[in-house]
């Protein structure tokens, strides 16, 4: 790729991600007014998260007793590239996605094996007890939800028999991967609540904790993770389009905009989960998806497998 | 125009985003602001325009507000409401804007956000200095001080001391003062935690956790004996006036039952919005407010809700197990009832047995059953209310209150801040918060009636 290529990868991929975490904030307004029994003006509510935004990047950035300033500087624009690594892998058309890689499924997974050291940074370096307890959950709840994500991600590329994108979404001409490895999804998403800490599993920021790991963040790095926590959820919604629901294929309308259709299809439930599924314990959390979760994606990789082979002869 | 002018118009429009200190004398008010449009309150003061101080405090929790208040990022003001028209007495915050009429707390806030955010009026200054508690002073004689130390309070702060952990992993362990404005908590509750890792592994109460906070900033008061009937009646005033009221002479039942059903709602908007379900808790704080006997409905839907929602269910079951023998050590009230003990002072009333009351009871003692205890306990008060047909109550010197019997030597909320420290050892962080919410803990209840309960050690 070429120095242009590069510029327009980057530019394309900051105006989704840009456009992803606002359509995310706004659902996310929409959901909560109607949950809490408010009137629900979307287009009063299609600038709040502009007047959120505002207020909160004029607000100073402050500081604790003994932080690692610079991990706690660091934590918002890791997390915040991470997402935009994640979903920088997901093709938006044949040929449309910025990172084209081999490998872009390991590209995807590597990135967001890596938020989970982001989000310990954001708690751990104020040296204040509350976010540091929010680090700790997130470690704790860290390998719970890796590795169903991992696993099922790789079931869905053994149809394929290509770690490229491209090639999952393809194969998934004649049948979707949600009807084929129908444990697929459901894990996938579970484990994206995880990985986004959102909702049921947003243990690390949970009102428990007073906000957690991000109880001593203010300003423009607040403003910062904020937004590269719904980026993280753009990314999980429009990664398990691809992989799941055969991305960009669909009668009549544009590759591109069944794309964004099914992201969106993926991206509203998940949002939703935070207005009506409790956050879960901690220990309760890892204990399920060690004894059910795990096993699961375990049985959904080997099925893929069988499946493989069997279309293989 | 600039950046910064833009930005500043454009958050114009939002809601105040608000941390509230709650001091006493002002549980009446706090619960309900988060139905107020023009704010949004917010867990951390890192994250707020406007420091909202309501009530009045001691000077401890003066101590602690100030410190709150240096947490608020630049620019910042503070909107200050305390009962009897004396906001700004005792207060620390010299550019507060008081005032003396709670319904406007909402439109002062927005109005000082916006004159700080556009710059038209100059952020709050710190109150107290910036200097490290505990400055470095080198290794010490002994060795205190020195790399690799762990434990004990070498030059006044404490070290993570080290101990094997319930997997019999060596862990930090960290001293961690929780309180007095913590918001999971009841405002005013203070605790001394030892955690590891996020298991709480001591627990216990500093010698200031219980004080109702009034004779500082309202030096009328000073004089007063604690404990006293003044300070009793003066409490009553503010927070349960019904069933104070009913104490000394008779009071429609359906009075006290829209009272006890309305506060178990509010009660169950805080306990969702910290399970993680702010905006469901928002439609519940919104049906405490508005619910009436002859409309009960929603009520009975709600009941449905939280008996089909597995994750509440999830959160709650077994957490937090008040045993036999600790409920009958409580003077009664819904934790006690909600653990088989069936103690209810209306049983004793005349009207109440006219009406059939029979109280409600469950046996797991578990936060799960405080919830469902709660809400039974708000249907049923709904219904006695609307078939209370004009009775009055039989004053006896009892009342069964809010949290348990009101007139008692010992309060239900003093003696569930005792029970704390042995409830909370061996918890998971997330799992103390449900415990200690669903116990419903009023500090300045606790605080007067301890003051009551000293008097008479003392006498």
């Amino acid at each position: 790729m070429n120095a242009l290529g590069v510029v327009i990868a980057v530019v394309s991929v900051a105006f989704v991600a840009a456009a992803g975490v606002y359509v995310t904030a706004w659902i996310d307004l929409v959901l909560a007014r109607a949950v809490a029994g408010l009137e629900v003006r979307p287009l009063d509510a299609l600038i709040a998260p502009l007047r959120w935004a505002a207020a909160t990047a004029l607000k100073a950035r402050t500081t604790t007793e003994r932080p690692d300033a610079e991990a706690w500087a660091l934590a918002p624009a890791l997390l915040a590239a991470l997402a935009a690594v994640g979903l920088a892998a997901v093709p938006l058309a044949p040929g449309l996605l910025a990172a084209d890689v081999a490998n872009g499924i390991v590209l995807f997974g590597a990135a967001m094996a890596l938020v989970v050291v982001a989000v310990f940074l954001q708690g751990w370096s104020p040296n204040s007890p509350l976010p540091m307890i929010g680090g700790y959950r997130f470690i704790a709840q860290g390998l719970s939800y890796e590795i169903p994500l991992a696993v099922v991600l790789i079931a869905a590329a053994l149809p394929a028999r290509s770690l490229a994108i491209a090639p999952i979404v393809t194969s998934q001409e004649h049948l979707w991967n949600v009807v084929r490895q129908p444990l697929g999804l459901p894990l996938y998403l579970m484990a994206g609540l995880g990985l986004a800490f959102w909702g049921p599993l947003a243990l690390p920021e949970g009102q428990d904790l007073a906000g957690g790991s991000s109880l001593e963040t203010s300003g423009a790095s607040l403003l910062l993770w904020r937004a590269a926590q719904l980026l993280v959820l753009v990314a999980v919604a429009a990664m398990g389009t691809a992989v799941f629901l055969g991305g960009w294929l669909g009668p009549l309308l544009p590759g591109a905009a069944w794309m964004i259709l099914k992201t969106l299809f993926l991206l509203i439930p998940l949002i939703a989960t935070r207005h009506f599924v409790a956050r879960v314990p901690t220990e309760r959390y890892v204990v399920v998806s060690w004894a059910i979760l795990i096993p699961l994606s375990l049985l959904d990789v080997f099925a893929a497998g069988i499946q493989a082979l069997m279309a293989a002869r | 125009m600039g950046l910064k002018t833009a930005f500043a118009r454009l958050a114009a429009g939002a809601p105040a985003r608000c941390f509230a200190i709650v001091g006493a004398g002002a549980d009446e008010i706090a619960p309900w602001l988060r139905l107020d449009p023009e704010l949004a309150i917010v867990d951390s003061p890192r994250a707020a325009d406007v420091l909202l101080v309501l009530g009045r405090f001691n000077e401890d929790t003066l101590h602690a507000a100030a410190a709150v208040h240096d947490l608020v990022p630049p620019p910042r003001g503070v909107v200050s409401w305390s009962p009897g028209h004396e906001a700004a007495r005792g207060l620390p915050f010299t550019d507060a804007v008081a005032l003396s009429d709670p319904s406007e707390i909402g439109s002062a806030a927005v109005r000082l956000r916006d004159e700080l955010l556009s710059g038209r009026r100059a952020s709050s200054p710190d109150i107290l200095p910036d200097v490290d508690p505990a400055p470095w002073r080198g290794v010490g004689p002994f060795g205190q001080g020195g790399a690799g130390m762990t434990g004990g309070v070498p030059y006044g702060r404490p070290l993570a001391g080290r101990a094997n952990d319930r997997d019999g992993l060596k862990l930090d362990q960290i001293l961690v003062r929780v309180g007095p404005f913590l918001p999971p908590f009841p405002p005013g509750l203070m605790l001394d935690v030892k955690i590891q890792g996020d298991v709480i592994q001591e627990v216990s109460m500093p010698a200031a956790a219980l004080d109702d906070g009034s004779s500082v900033a309202d030096e009328h008061h000073s004089s007063e004996a604690p404990g006293s009937t003044e300070a009793m009646t003066r409490f009553a005033a503010v927070q349960h006036d019904p069933f104070i009221a009913a104490l000394m002479r008779p009071v429609p039942v359906a009075d006290l039952e829209l009272a006890r059903a309305r506060h178990h709602l509010a009660w169950l908007a805080e306990a969702l919005r910290v399970s993680g379900l702010e905006a469901y808790g928002r439609r519940v704080l919104k049906l405490a407010r508005t619910v009436r006997p002859e409309a009960a409905e929603p009520v009975d839907d709600l009941s449905r809700w939280l008996r089909r929602n597995l994750s509440l269910r999830w959160g709650t079951s077994g957490v937090g197990v008040v045993s036999a023998s600790q409920a009958a050590a409580l003077p009664g009230g819904p934790v006690a009832r909600a653990a088989g003990d069936g103690r209810d002072v209306r049983s004793l009333d005349p009207a109440y047995q006219r009406l059939g009351f029979m109280p409600v009871v469950l046996e797991v003692g578990d936060a799960l059953a405080r919830w469902r205890l709660r809400v039974a306990e708000a249907q049923q008060a709904l219904t006695l209310a609307k078939r209370s047909n004009g009775s009055v109550t039989t004053p006896s010197g009892l009342v069964e209150g809010l949290r348990g019997p009101m007139g008692a030597r010992v309060s239900a909320s003093t003696a569930l801040v005792t029970m704390l420290p042995e409830l909370l050892v061996g918890m998971e962080w997330g799992d103390a918060v449900t415990a200690v919410v669903s116990l419903d803990i009023d500090m300045a209840e606790a605080a007067v009636l301890h003051d009551v309960a000293a008097e008479g050690r003392a006498s």
